[in-house]
């Protein structure tokens, strides 16, 4: 903290210089919003445009001085994206006055093919800051006089803004408005005027065609407006989920959104499924092939045996035929196609929202700025709950003290505590460990042991029905209880950020869950599918009855978990309070729910259905069980990097892990000989095998047949494209690192520059306090334009500049400064950003010079006005403009110019130019030059 | 319903729409509940403000801690007394809802937490806003160590150029990678 005090912080000045500032006031400002809502008032002026010209001979005329050789200065060099120098905009204007039409329509063209959107956004931004710091608090007398300059200042900018709208397409155009950050009025004027500039442009070349694609564009956003109006009251769950987000924040909304998200895969899945391959079987066969001592008992809803074996809800009800009356229906291809493209597409789904949330919430998160995080931008705005929002505030109380004690405590660990804490995490890393070992080698056993009960007939006595419960229920019951004890050790480890904690959580959850479920699948594909004559059924009921008993525990589970601990923690000890909604573990309780019908989904093509019915029910019960049982959680955790991990999870060992069961299944396992589609095959995949053979009887297809000889059957063709992959991954990887160098330099480079100021502003200190003389006087404060850059030499100079200005501001004020600006955007963080201030001052001019050849020259110019100064006692009033010339030579011959003409009219202590060279010695030079004139100035005195 | 789509007109609707991110429904819903706000021989007036007070009254807003400055942020009246129009109103919700963008949201959010309208939030910008998210009152409020240390602690995290205040552009970086401010700015009618 030391260090960070000793800088800038408590030097006034550094507060009122430029690098990164927008603005600093004093208190006694008069207008007490400084941001862009004074502008009406001068809308109304904006009629008389050419009227500002004559507005006020001062200003004419220092515009006219400033520009008097101005017209000559090449323009081909500027840049014309978002650092504009400062003079542009008086090129603007000048012309601007002249000729307006013109100006306008040929502008366009010149600058608009450069500015890309991001470039445009970039520059509104500058633009809309510049403008909100546009209204210092002038001095009273000059207020007015200020308020014109300011008054032309803005219609440039606005100009410019509309000239950068007409030459976007419709869409862009509506977009880039409605993303300014204005006030609706404000808006609406500046479309307005995008609207009449357009029309005007094309009533010169007017065009049926233009007209015609005006109109189409028009109805299409309509339609479009519409579309999305119509997607909106479609919403499933809107009031819900408001009323959740009031209540419990979004963290605990994540959960509700992933749960419908999930349900909306299950409702695409089932659509396919029933869509492509039951639809087609029920309308060749109606009615089940039930045999006829099989009958309905009630029991099947739970077991998924008996009667429902027999249906089209698992593998074995359906055929090898070819289906279809009119129409060939192969239901083998049907059936290996349509689970072919449906797991493709869920994983593309899943790579895609995993991808783009990793982009939003990992790579640009910082994991350093949590302190500055919660404060800044923790406060959810959604909740609208009275109550939560006291709780809120009360945990964010905690959570903030906590943050503090703890950082202060961070430090004083001492090795034997470190070691202590090093054997805890071990010792509940092994325990954890070995507990989903322990319950993988359980169910294992338990699973052989049923195998043994169990007899290949077709029909069970309902006592054997029931004992096929015992292995879903056990799993289950695991699937609950242990989590808990992985809770319970929790609380006993110390981490150092909740975040680990909850990290480790997670993984120790998932390790159990793919432990069970791996144990389960290598029973199923090595066991089952050995001992029975319709395996892939058997698999099938399984999968249900797992499915219909997480259901069950689910809901237990939120009964037991919640209801019961609201209970105790209300009834028996109060201190424990209400429970909190745990959204790590009811979200990985979700995604093994999914697991388990994406590995069914080949064995029991329906279960999303039940899938279906299951999140909906869940919903409403999470619902009243979080309203009724739970209070908000305490730690507003990352939401949006939970919600990564959690979909970052469901894909990766889960949705992984099912899609290689799925496919071993179809590639490996030979599917059983008297049920299903694909009986009599030597595997699943071969079906396609067949189709090509039968394609190549038929002229026409000879290209599938290439495909599948060549492509999917080659491995040159999987060989390249991995190494392809490769090759791109590693040139992605390389270019991150590249961007992760640049950006730490770049950030190094802004820090410097606060320290390069800090540096200077003591020196000038230093300075002022050999000197004390002028800072007896009055306490009017100037403030004066200034062009900065982002360059730190440019920082050294103005700050120079201004410490003199402002001395000398204290015996002369009676004229005006030209607004200037210099909007420059660093690569990363906008170091810099734009600003212009309206002053009173005598006369000023800061050039800040891009050469070293600039210096003796500007020196020399310096010397002499000064010494000429000495002379004179009569007060003129005189402004100049700052400039900014490419060439250094023309700035050099200018200052001297203009400080030759100065010194003719000028009392005393007049303007000065101060040019500084760039690069570091320009500082020492620029210092020894302020001195000098200071001496000069007091001998004059 | 009806009523209201016809009171607001089909052009006015459409202009709604494209100078915000609402949609038609979100338009007719915030005209609907703004009509609602104003007195019964006002409602048929054009362009008439709704004083702050009762804009508070709305559920959506009367908890929040902020609601205040956002009202003075949004308010477009030339008294500053934080009264809203309905295109302001329009203005707010817009940039409060889902689909604004976050150049959008974070200049409000900026100028909700710059109490005293400067365009930097400073030291007294942020106390401020500590005890608007912890509680005003006496005994909700860090003490004065506390608070030192926390924003000291901010300033320390968020201020890149180290001039002991934050400004825009610190704040839009702050906010860049805290990707839950999207989700969590947020007001729904």
């Amino acid at each position: 903290m030391s260090i960070y005090s000793n800088g800038g912080v408590f030097n006034l000045a550094y507060h009122d210089s430029e690098t990164l500032e927008i603005d600093k006031r004093s208190s006694s400002k008069t207008h007490s919003n400084p941001y862009a809502r004074e502008t009406p008032a001068w809308w109304g002026q904006r009629s008389g445009v050419s009227g500002a010209a004559a507005r006020g001979a001062p200003q004419d005329g220092w515009q006219r001085e400033s520009w008097r050789g101005g017209e000559s200065i090449p323009m081909g060099h500027i840049p014309t994206d978002s650092g504009r120098p400062p003079w542009q905009h008086s090129i603007n204007h000048s012309t601007f006055l002249v000729d307006h039409d013109s100006q306008f329509v040929q502008s366009p063209s010149v600058r608009l093919p450069s500015a890309l959107a991001g470039n445009m956004s970039m520059r509104w931004r500058g633009m809309t800051m510049r403008r909100m710091s546009l209204f210092p608090h002038a001095h009273p007398a000059h207020a007015a006089f200020t308020e014109e300059v300011v008054q032309s200042e803005m219609e440039n900018e606005e100009k410019n803004l509309v000239k950068e709208l007409v030459a976007m397409s419709m869409q862009d155009q509506t977009r880039a408005i409605r993303a300014l950050p204005m006030s609706f009025e404000e808006k609406k004027h500046i479309r307005n005027q995008v609207l009449a500039l357009k029309s005007s442009n094309r009533s010169k070349k007017f065009t049926l065609l233009a007209e015609f694609s005006e109109n189409a564009s028009l109805s299409l956003r309509r339609c479009g407006y519409g579309v999305k109006s119509a997607k909106q009251t479609l919403e499933l769950w809107q009031g819900i989920m408001k009323e959740i987000g009031g209540k419990f924040g979004s963290s605990v909304l994540t959960y509700f959104l992933f749960l419908k998200w999930l349900l909306m895969i299950n409702i695409f899945s089932f659509l396919v499924n029933f869509g492509f391959i039951t639809i087609p079987l029920l309308v060749h066969e109606p009615s089940p092939k039930v045999p006829s001592n099989v009958k309905f008992r009630g029991l099947e809803f739970l077991t998924g045996a008996g009667y429902f074996n027999y249906t089209v809800m698992y593998y074995g009800g359906y055929s090898n035929e070819t289906v279809g009356v009119s129409v060939e229906y192969d239901m083998q291809l049907a059936y290996f196609f349509t689970i072919a493209v449906y797991m493709v597409m869920c994983g593309l789904v899943l790579i895609f929202s995993m991808a783009s949330s990793f982009k939003k919430n990992y790579v640009l998160a910082d994991p350093s700025s949590n302190g500055a995080w919660q404060l800044l931008c923790s406060w959810d705005f959604s909740i609208t709950n009275e109550r939560a929002v006291r709780q809120r505030r009360s945990n964010l109380r905690v959570q903030l003290k906590e943050s503090l004690s703890e950082k202060a405590q961070r430090e004083l660990l001492t090795l034997s505590e470190k070691l202590k804490d090093f054997g805890v995490h071990l010792g509940c890393w092994v325990l954890s460990t070995s507990l989903a070992v322990g319950c993988g080698a359980g169910i294992f056993f338990l699973c052989q042991h049923e195998q043994q009960r169990v007899s290949d007939s077709g029909s069970w006595s309902p006592a054997q029905e029931a004992e096929t419960l015992l292995v879903p229920f056990v799993v289950s019951l695991m699937n609950l209880v242990i989590p808990l004890l992985y809770s319970l050790f929790n609380k006993f480890e110390h981490y150092s950020s909740q975040r680990k904690q909850i990290y480790a959580l997670v993984v120790r959850n998932v390790g159990l869950r793919m432990s069970i479920l791996g144990v389960l699948c290598y029973y199923w594909m090595n066991v089952v599918s050995q001992s029975f004559s319709c395996w892939e059924s058997m698999v099938g009921q399984a999968l249900y009855r797992l499915v219909i008993f997480d259901f069950i525990f689910l809901m237990l589970g939120s009964f037991f978990g919640e209801f019961l601990s609201k209970v105790i923690g209300t009834k028996l000890q109060p201190n424990l309070g209400l429970p909190e909604f745990d959204v790590a573990r009811n979200v990985l309780e979700l995604i093994y729910g999914q697991t388990l019908a994406w590995i069914g989904i080949y064995f029991a093509p329906l279960l999303p259905a039940i899938q279906i019915l299951k999140f909906l029910i869940l919903f409403y019960i999470k619902k009243v069980s979080l309203t009724q049982n739970c209070q908000p959680p305490r730690r507003t955790g990352r939401a949006a990097q939970m919600q990564t991990i959690f979909i970052f999870l469901l894909f990766f060992p889960f949705f992984v892990g099912a899609l290689s069961i799925v496919a071993y299944t179809a590639w490996s396992l030979t599917p059983s000989e008297q049920c299903g589609p694909f009986r009599g095959l030597n595997n699943t995949f071969s079906a396609v095998g067949v189709w090509i053979d039968h394609l190549e009887d038929i002229p026409g297809s000879d290209w599938v047949v290439w495909i599948y000889q060549n492509v999917i059957r080659s491995e040159i063709f999987y060989f390249l494209i991995t190494i392809i992959i490769l090759v791109i991954m590693y040139i992605f990887w390389q270019i991150t690192q590249g961007r992760k160098k640049l950006i730490s330099l770049l950030r190094q480079q802004i820090v410097n520059e606060g320290k390069d100021k800090t540096f200077l502003l003591d020196k000038l200190q230093n300075l002022q306090k050999s000197q004390p003389k002028n800072a007896k006087q009055r306490k009017q404060k100037g403030h004066q334009s200034l062009g900065s850059q982002s360059n730190s030499s440019a920082v050294v100079q103005a700050l120079l500049a201004r410490q003199q200005l402002e001395e000398e501001d204290e015996r002369q004020s009676t004229s005006v400064s030209s607004p200037s600006d210099v909007s420059t955007s660093s690569a990363l963080i906008q170091a810099t950003m734009a600003r212009q201030r309206a002053e009173h001052l005598p006369h000023t001019a800061i050039e800040p010079p891009s050469n070293h050849d600039a210096l003796a020259r500007a020196m020399e110019a310096r010397q002499r006005a000064e010494n000429e100064e000495r002379n004179e006692y009569y007060s003129t009033d005189f402004s100049e403009i700052q400039t900014n010339r490419p060439s250094a030579v023309a700035q050099a011959m200018e200052a001297r110019q203009r400080s030759e003409r100065e010194g003719g009219l000028q009392q005393g202590p007049s303007s000065t130019q101060n040019p500084a060279p760039s690069g570091p010695s320009a500082l020492i030079q620029a210092m020894l030059a302020r001195q000098q004139a200071q001496n000069e100035y007091d001998d004059g005195y | 319903m009806g009523t209201t789509a016809s009171q607001l007109g089909k052009d006015l609707l459409s202009e709604y729409q494209e100078l915000t991110f609402l949609t038609k429904q979100e338009i007719l819903l915030a005209h609907k509940r703004f009509t609602e706000l104003l007195p019964k021989e006002e409602k048929n007036l054009p362009d008439t403000r709704v004083p702050m007070e009762r804009i508070l009254t709305l559920p959506e807003l009367k908890s929040n801690p902020f609601s205040k400055r956002i009202c003075n942020v949004f308010s477009t009246s030339e008294r500053k007394d934080g009264s809203l129009s309905f295109e302001d109103f329009l203005d707010l919700l817009s940039a409060f809802s889902d689909s604004a963008t976050l150049e959008i949201k974070s200049h409000y959010a900026f100028r909700i937490f710059d109490f005293d309208d400067d365009g930097t939030l400073d030291y007294g910008d942020l106390e401020k806003l500590v005890n608007c998210l912890t509680g005003e009152t006496e005994e909700t409020r860090l003490n004065g160590d506390e608070m030192r240390q926390l924003i000291n602690n901010i300033l320390e995290e968020s201020d890149i150029d180290k001039d002991g205040t934050v400004n825009l552009s610190e704040f839009q970086h702050v906010i860049s990678r805290s990707p839950d401010f999207v989700s969590s700015f947020k007001i729904v009618l």
